[in-house]
């Protein structure tokens, strides 16, 4: 495609490509090959299509398209037939001759394919019908399962870059940032900070060239929003820094994705350089004086970096350290230079602002928190996947509305919310509306997005532990309070799961806890406390369990608890023997086996793998 | 031989420090390891300090300072994989192979690794075995793709090689 | 021409040249705010967030470290309020019962107000300071050493584990390093920690300073204390 040069050849290109975005097809097959997906074996499943459609004929007739990531990964693969909106789930390649023949061909539906409700019992054919689905305002997601990433027509057919031109060709850089202002876009990589004061502080900044950067390291365990909107539709974030580029005078973009998202990294680049070849990324954007460069760097494996100072560093080819704030980095950021640092999901809004303008950014979410936001819930929940919903949906309408309730008919207990600088938030709490500020004043935060859900087979001390050994790793090191703090906290919290804590180290752990908050260098370390905080705080009983009675109420604790197997009901069938890691298990066919409390290392498989519930744990 | 590889890889990059990340990357990729002599050339070729490079291939968890195995096994760690029990899988991992997590086998077949969530939480436990990745793991599938991998090595290579 | 700007740090008004950090604007002043990582000639890097203060701002306060805050004109400090010293005492606290085996260390905790230590005493041998670090690639300019590793791993090392012949072996990182000092009663042996607690220059959590400094010797290479002629004068006439 030739480059274009003004707002009027893109408007003409859009209405050519939409014209021709079916072709003759008679069918569409849509299929994900997002990454969740391709776990499942999407790829397989596109391969045995096509060969499918050849041996049919039909080659020509129908149409593949596929996209990224469209959130409902515990289903995969993901097919989406048209004409008809036909949901197929859990494709797989053996289904292929099946799917042409009967569906494609002769228009039937294939029953098995279909999805069932979790809740309802219900098979569900459609996929606006799909509750999870229907339950949310997929704003920015909903894109996904339209766009094939790796194809920039798509994007510009279905309106792509629209934004961009009306930016440049109608509104003053100023107006851009107000517009931004004036829909009170807020920060969605957890600090919910204000977007527009961002942007105008580094465009008052004296320096050049000013910078913008997009934070993809999302590194919080349990998220993943951003993996599928830079997989999905890499073009709507390259869109939003070009209009952020134009509004705050910058001239140069990195995108830094994190190492373990390879195909995000694939596709970004892909994007960028189709972006390229149509004019829109380098020099006299769109006939405007825009000049605007943007690049990928990777990651190569530290949460930190994900803290702005120190993705800043890895930029410049340095560990990727956090540095003192006392200058803000939309002053003196990358290499001194005035720099806006933002996360992809806030940078995807951007296009969105200028399109729809503040009051239609304003319609979904709560005035203090407009707009919406992606969660990824998972964990005990029935259904998991990427939820997009307005701020300030309550969060037990996530969890149970969109969610389905508990999955192993387990109580839920808990959600732990914004990954490790976040909190556990209790059942008790589950009105509380999610956004920027509700949950803060529990002691939690939203976060970028993670809520993973747990039941009453979590262990909350566990849990606690589990992050504070998480951070252990992932924290730089450089200061004493986030270093020997976590450190120290790990030490007590291994104490108290092992049954030798005391109620003093209790009150250290809150005393330490604000320490670490306060006198910390970073924000890792300022909330490096905080899942130890707020389990303490509402699950003081489970804490209270382990140092008083030395006991665990979950039966999750390896050091107080210990598994047998009950005699009347083991019928020696030497499953859990063979499964045991530490051959701890001993016993002759048809009779009862026996575990071995000196060699058991309490990791419950056997307990799992167990047909007949004969292991026992206390 | 590993010097003109390495000045392959350092083409274009003379004098360029920011660029060391991704030399070091396409030099973790393409030797599965970062080799002595070849942080010493990058040291020399960009224009960093040895002990900043040395920094830098110590600080982040891509890259390894020894050589990795023929295959790497890496077991998600992220919260959703913990409360589905991944840490089970370290377990199997772990008394499978012979080796604790970060360690590679004597023979130089296996390394395994925990990583902190690769996105795929609604899959979970999930573990990548040479860039693939398996969804909704227990012990005996993860006992399975171990030992059919170890059969595969057996047979010389892929499981369907013809010679 | 040096322009000069004017701060209060606990309600003492001070000046300073304009470019001073609050840390160096304190000492300078005889105000004492204790500081490891600190010192003249080097890069600051605010880790050991012992020199943490609070800075007032319409009403608001932002908790920082002094060494990285450059003093602007009329900044409001507060180096000794309840919240500092509390947090100051837990810092101090982590430190020493990681590193017992050092006087300075130990003269630290006790300056700071550490009077129990609730954590099981480990022996480690480096408190990644870095002061090391910064002297040879500060001023020495030989970059010999550097931190490798991140959180519990880190530690200061020579690149690749090897001393290079760039290094002069002018020994200043062991001059200037807290740990080579040992404990006023001798080294500790493994196992045998204690919080010694018994250094001449004690500060109880209640006493605040302004326009004082206790000297307090934390080996040679170190000295916090600053006695200028304003203060020493202040001193004299306090004392008529």
């Amino acid at each position: 495609m030739p480059k274009i040069s003004t707002p009027q050849a893109l408007a003409d290109l859009r209405d050519r490509l939409m014209a021709a975005r079916n072709g003759d097809a008679r069918a569409t097959i849509t299929l994900c090959a997002g990454t969740g997906c391709q776990a499942s074996r999407s790829l397989p499943v596109q391969a045995a299509l096509r060969a499918e459609l050849e041996r049919a004929g039909l080659a020509g007739q129908v149409q593949i398209r596929t996209t990224g990531c469209h959130g409902f990964c515990e289903q995969g693969p993901l097919m989406i037939i048209e004409p008809g909106n036909l949901f197929y789930c859990r494709v797989t390649p053996e289904d292929a001759p099946e799917i042409v023949r009967r569906t494609i061909a002769e228009g039937a539906v294939i029953e098995r394919l279909l999805y069932t409700d979790p809740v309802s019992g219900q098979q569900v054919a459609h996929e606006a019908e799909i509750p999870f689905y229907a339950a949310q305002e997929r704003v920015l997601l909903g894109q996904n399962r339209a766009v094939d990433p790796t194809r920039i027509e798509d994007y510009v057919a279905l309106g792509g870059y629209q934004a961009l031109a009306k930016a440049l060709a109608e509104m003053a850089p100023q107006e851009v940032i107000d517009a931004v202002q004036a829909a009170g876009l807020r920060g969605r990589g957890g600090g919910g900070f204000p977007t527009a004061i961002k942007w105008q502080a580094t465009r008052d900044a004296e320096g050049a060239p000013k910078v913008l950067i997009c934070n993809a390291d999302e590194g919080d365990p349990g998220a993943y929003m951003n993996r599928s909107l830079l997989e999905g539709n890499p073009h709507a974030i390259i869109e939003g820094m070009l209009i952020g580029a134009h509004a705050i005078g910058a001239s140069q973009g990195y995108i830094y994705v994190r190492a373990e998202y390879p195909l995000a990294v694939e596709h970004v680049r892909a994007a960028i350089a189709q972006a390229r070849e149509l004019g829109l990324l380098g020099e006299g954007i769109l006939g405007s004086d825009l000049c605007f460069e943007l690049e990928v760097a990777r990651g190569a494996g530290a949460f930190v970096a994900g803290e702005s100072t120190a993705l800043m560093a890895a930029l410049e080819g340095e560990v990727s350290e956090p540095r003192p704030k006392d200058v803000h980095t939309a002053e003196k950021g990358y290499k001194e230079l005035p720099t806006t640092l933002n996360n992809v999901e806030t940078w995807a809004d951007v296009p969105l602002i200028i399109r729809e303008g503040s009051d239609g950014f304003r319609r979904l979410g709560t005035p203090s928190s407009p707009g919406t936001k992606i969660f990824a819930l998972t964990g005990q929940v029935k259904n998991t996947g990427l939820v997009e919903v307005p701020l300030g949906t309550p969060l037990r309408e996530i969890v149970y509305g969109i969610g389905g309730g508990a999955a192993n008919g387990r109580a839920i207990k808990a959600v732990q919310i914004g990954g490790p600088s976040g909190g556990c938030v209790p059942e008790s709490l589950f009105d509380l509306p999610v956004d920027f500020d509700s949950l803060r004043e529990a002691g939690a935060m939203m976060g970028s997005g993670g809520m993973v859900v747990m039941d009453e087979g979590s262990c909350m001390v566990d849990v606690a532990r589990y992050f504070l050994d998480f951070l252990k790793d992932e924290s730089c090191g450089k200061c004493v309070p986030c270093r020997l703090g976590v450190d120290r906290m790990l030490e007590v919290v291994t104490d108290i799961a092992e049954g030798r804590g005391t109620l003093e180290q209790l009150d250290l752990l809150e005393d330490l806890g604000e320490t670490m908050s306060l006198a910390s260098l970073c924000g890792l370390g300022k909330t490096a406390a905080t899942p130890v905080l707020t389990t303490l705080r509402y699950f003081r009983d489970e804490y209270l369990a382990h140092v008083v009675e030395k006991r665990c109420p979950a039966g999750v604790c390896r050091g107080l608890v210990h598994y047998t197997i009950t005699p009347e009901a083991c019928t020696g069938c030497g499953v859990c023997l063979r499964s045991c890691p530490q051959n701890a298990i001993t016993g002759e066919r048809r009779r009862p086996h026996l575990i071995d409390q000196e060699l058991c290392i309490r990791c419950g498989i056997c307990r799992e793998v167990c047909r007949f519930s004969a292991v026992a744990v206390a | 031989m590993v010097a003109s590889e390495v000045r392959a890889l350092l083409a274009g990059r003379e004098g360029q420090p920011d660029q060391l990340i991704e030399v070091l990357q396409d030099m973790q990729a393409h030797f599965r390891y970062l080799p002595q002599e070849g942080l010493r050339m990058a040291a020399e070729t960009l224009g960093v300090a040895p002990i900043e490079v040395y920094r830098v291939a110590n600080f982040y968890k891509t890259f390894s300072l020894t050589p990795r195995g023929r295959h790497e096994l890496t077991v998600c760690m992220g919260t959703a994989c913990h409360v589905r029990g991944a840490l089970r899988m370290v377990d199997v991992a772990q008394a499978e192979l012979g080796i604790a997590a970060g360690e590679t086998t004597e023979d130089g077949a296996f390394t395994l690794e925990r990583v902190n969530c690769l996105g795929c939480c609604a899959l979970g436990p999930v573990v990548v075995l040479d860039g693939e990745y398996h969804g909704h793991m227990n012990p005996a599938k993860l006992r399975k793709l171990i030992a059919d991998t170890r059969s595969a090595d057996a047979d010389g290579g892929q499981p369907d090689a013809q010679d | 021409m040096i322009r000069y700007i004017t701060l209060t740090v606990d309600g003492a008004t001070i000046r300073t040249p304009q470019g001073t950090s609050v840390l160096d604007a304190a000492l300078d002043q005889g105000i004492c705010i204790p500081a490891l990582c600190h010192m003249r000639g080097v890069e600051d890097i605010g880790v050991c967030r012992l020199c943490l203060v609070e800075v007032v701002r319409n009403g608001r306060s932002r908790v920082t470290t002094s060494c990285t805050l450059e003093a602007t004109e009329g900044m409001e400090v507060l180096a000794h309020s309840p919240l500092i010293m509390r947090l100051r005492r837990n810092v101090a606290e982590l430190l020493v019962a990681e590193a017992p085996n050092s006087r300075a260390i130990q003269d630290i905790a006790a300056r700071c107000g550490v009077t129990t230590v609730r954590y099981p005493f480990h022996h480690a041998d480096c408190v990644l300071c870095g002061r090391c670090v910064r002297i040879c690639s500060e001023m020495w300019q030989a970059g010999a050493l550097g931190f490798v590793g991140r959180g519990a791993e880190r530690r200061v090392a020579l690149p690749f584990n090897e001393r290079p012949e760039y290094c002069k072996r002018c020994y200043s990182c062991i001059d200037v390093c807290p740990m080579t000092i040992a404990p006023c009663a001798g080294p500790m042996a493994v196992g045998e920690e204690y919080l010694c607690a018994k250094c001449a220059s004690q500060l109880t959590m209640t006493a605040r300073m302004p326009d004082s400094c206790v000297w307090c010797e934390l080996g040679k290479g170190f000295g916090c204390a600053r006695q200028t002629p304003a203060a020493r004068t202040r001193e004299r006439t306090a004392a008529r």
